[in-house]
């Protein structure tokens, strides 16, 4: 099997996983690969704002092919056509990568939410995702927490980065979905570090957390103004790429090229 | 008696430094000495500056302005010093002000003076033409290893300070400016490099402790549903799927 399923969870939100599922694609993207980033957070979708898809220009979505409406090849945006509007995004022009929006609406939304998402369905989606696209990679952007539609994806996943932030909650909560992603035979799992207090040691904090898991830490990013100024507008790792903050998720997006 | 101190003392001015006694004695002849006050304006920042100035005697300050216009002392000079010898040949405007602190005796050599001797004595003109490209070859390459040091310092390698010092004492003469220059590089580096080791120090450990007790709860309230039994199943019959493809 070609394509390698990624997915990217974290047990509480403001983690920055969207963000860093959207740089991390556009890495993977730019070191020549096929690259597919499926927005599977349902009730919150954000990561088209990253990429610069809004409302007008959002065509059919993920919830039109789980409700047989459309096919995977309609709902497919490529972002390497439309890699215009800011300096980091620009870079992609010409990149193999598309995005699969959810929708925004907010009555697709609570209908989905209610009649909850078949597994054959959504993985059978995901399967032709990678072949009708080609994929090398196809990365999943999940919903916070270990819901239902959550374990869906980590169960389909060959890769799973879990991001953390270095504190007592995220790491309690990240001990639960290592156990889950084991229990469930997840293949791959990486540990990524976010918003990390650069007054930290970041060595230390390494080790300490790469014991407890027993599970590698691919990179552990700095807490940034720089990054939260961004808000959302660009794809930072490609409007800054001498940031230390970009500099670590390339780290990551090796980690995750070196498993492919 | 003070024409030998003259003497003695162009001799030490850099870019005197190659000519013979004979030819330093016909440029010591065209100076001049000058009584100066207390107070008085040696020379003035922006000016046009036409002549050097040995100090003799009593002490000046160099002084130039803030941003607030408020006087600024960059340097005070004393007996034996030069002050103003490039203005010799360029004719540039002067980069300071100079005012006497007491009451003090200074040589002049003006321009116009200098260049008559010039004029007359090709050796001197030649000589001079030389202790400049000397200066400048010596300039450049030490512009050069400063900007491949600024590089390494901004990759946070120090380890070029212990490799490159024994350079440092081939510098030609005690008042260059390059050497100078290098001096306060070497120690600014130094000091960084102490900070920074300082601030590694002072990092912070941070560690946690997981809760195994509700960990493994938590695990079971959520492996214990009926839709986690199937989904473990489906999960397992798809990768034994993909493996086979």
């Amino acid at each position: 099997m070609k394509g390698k399923i990624v997915s990217i969870h974290s047990f509480r939100g403001g983690t920055g996983k969207s963000n860093t599922t959207a740089n991390l694609a556009a890495q993977v993207a730019m070191a020549g690969k096929r690259v597919g980033v499926v927005d599977t957070d349902i009730q919150s979708p954000g990561i088209h704002v990253l990429f610069g898809l809004d409302e007008d220009k959002m065509g059919k979505t993920l919830n039109d092919f789980l409700h047989d409406k459309a096919t995977i090849r309609e709902i497919g945006f490529p972002i390497g056509e439309n890699a215009s509007g800011a300096a980091g995004r620009a870079k992609l022009a010409g990149k193999n990568l598309w995005l699969f929006p959810s929708s925004i609406r907010g009555r697709e939304i609570s209908q989905i939410l209610k009649e909850g998402i078949d597994f054959n369905r959504l993985n059978e989606g995901l399967q032709s995702t990678i072949k009708e696209f080609d994929l090398d990679y196809l990365f999943i952007d999940t919903h916070p927490g270990l819901n239902e539609e959550t374990l869906l994806s980590i169960a389909t996943s060959d890769i799973l980065i879990i991001i953390l932030r270095p504190d007592q909650q995220d790491l309690q909560g990240t001990s639960v979905t290592v156990d889950i992603a084991r229990s469930l035979d997840v293949p791959n799992l990486i540990l990524m570090v976010n918003k990390a207090l650069p007054k930290y040691d970041f060595v230390e904090l390494r080790k300490d957390i790469e014991s407890k898991f027993n599970a590698p830490v691919a990179g552990i990013l700095p807490l940034s103004f720089d990054l939260a100024d961004n808000a959302s507008n660009d794809l930072f790792s490609l409007s800054t790429p001498d940031h230390e903050w970009s500099r670590s998720l390339r780290e990551v997006a090796q980690a995750v090229l070196t498993l492919g | 008696m003070m024409g030998q101190d003259i003497l003695e003392h162009l001799k030490k001015t850099s870019i005197f430094s190659g000519l013979t006694d004979e030819a330093l004695s016909d440029v010591a002849r065209s100076a001049s000495a000058r009584k100066v006050a207390k107070g008085d304006i040696l020379m003035k920042k922006g000016e046009v500056g036409d002549s050097l100035f040995l100090i003799q005697q009593g002490w000046v300050k160099i002084v130039t302005e803030d941003s607030k216009g408020d006087e600024l002392i960059i340097n005070k000079c004393g007996p034996g010093e030069t002050i103003g010898e490039m203005a010799l040949l360029d004719r540039s405007p002067r980069s300071a002000t100079v005012i006497a602190l007491e009451d003090a005796e200074v040589v002049e050599l003006k321009q116009d003076v200098f260049e008559k001797v010039l004029n007359q004595r090709p050796d001197v003109s030649l000589s001079i033409i030389r202790s400049y490209s000397d200066r400048l070859r010596f300039s450049t390459t030490y512009i050069e290893k400063a900007i491949d040091w600024a590089q390494k310092i901004a990759e946070g390698d120090y380890s070029f300070i212990d490799q490159t010092q024994p350079v440092m004492s081939n510098a030609k003469s005690d008042d260059d400016k390059a050497t100078q220059l290098l001096s306060a590089f070497f120690t600014m580096v130094r000091r960084v490099k102490e900070r920074e080791e300082g601030l590694k120090q002072q990092l912070e450990k941070l560690t946690f402790e997981i809760d195994q007790a509700r960990r493994k709860q938590e695990f079971e309230e959520i492996t214990s549903t009926e839709f986690y039994s199937r989904l473990k199943e489906q999960a397992k019959a798809l990768r034994q799927k993909r493996l086979n493809e």
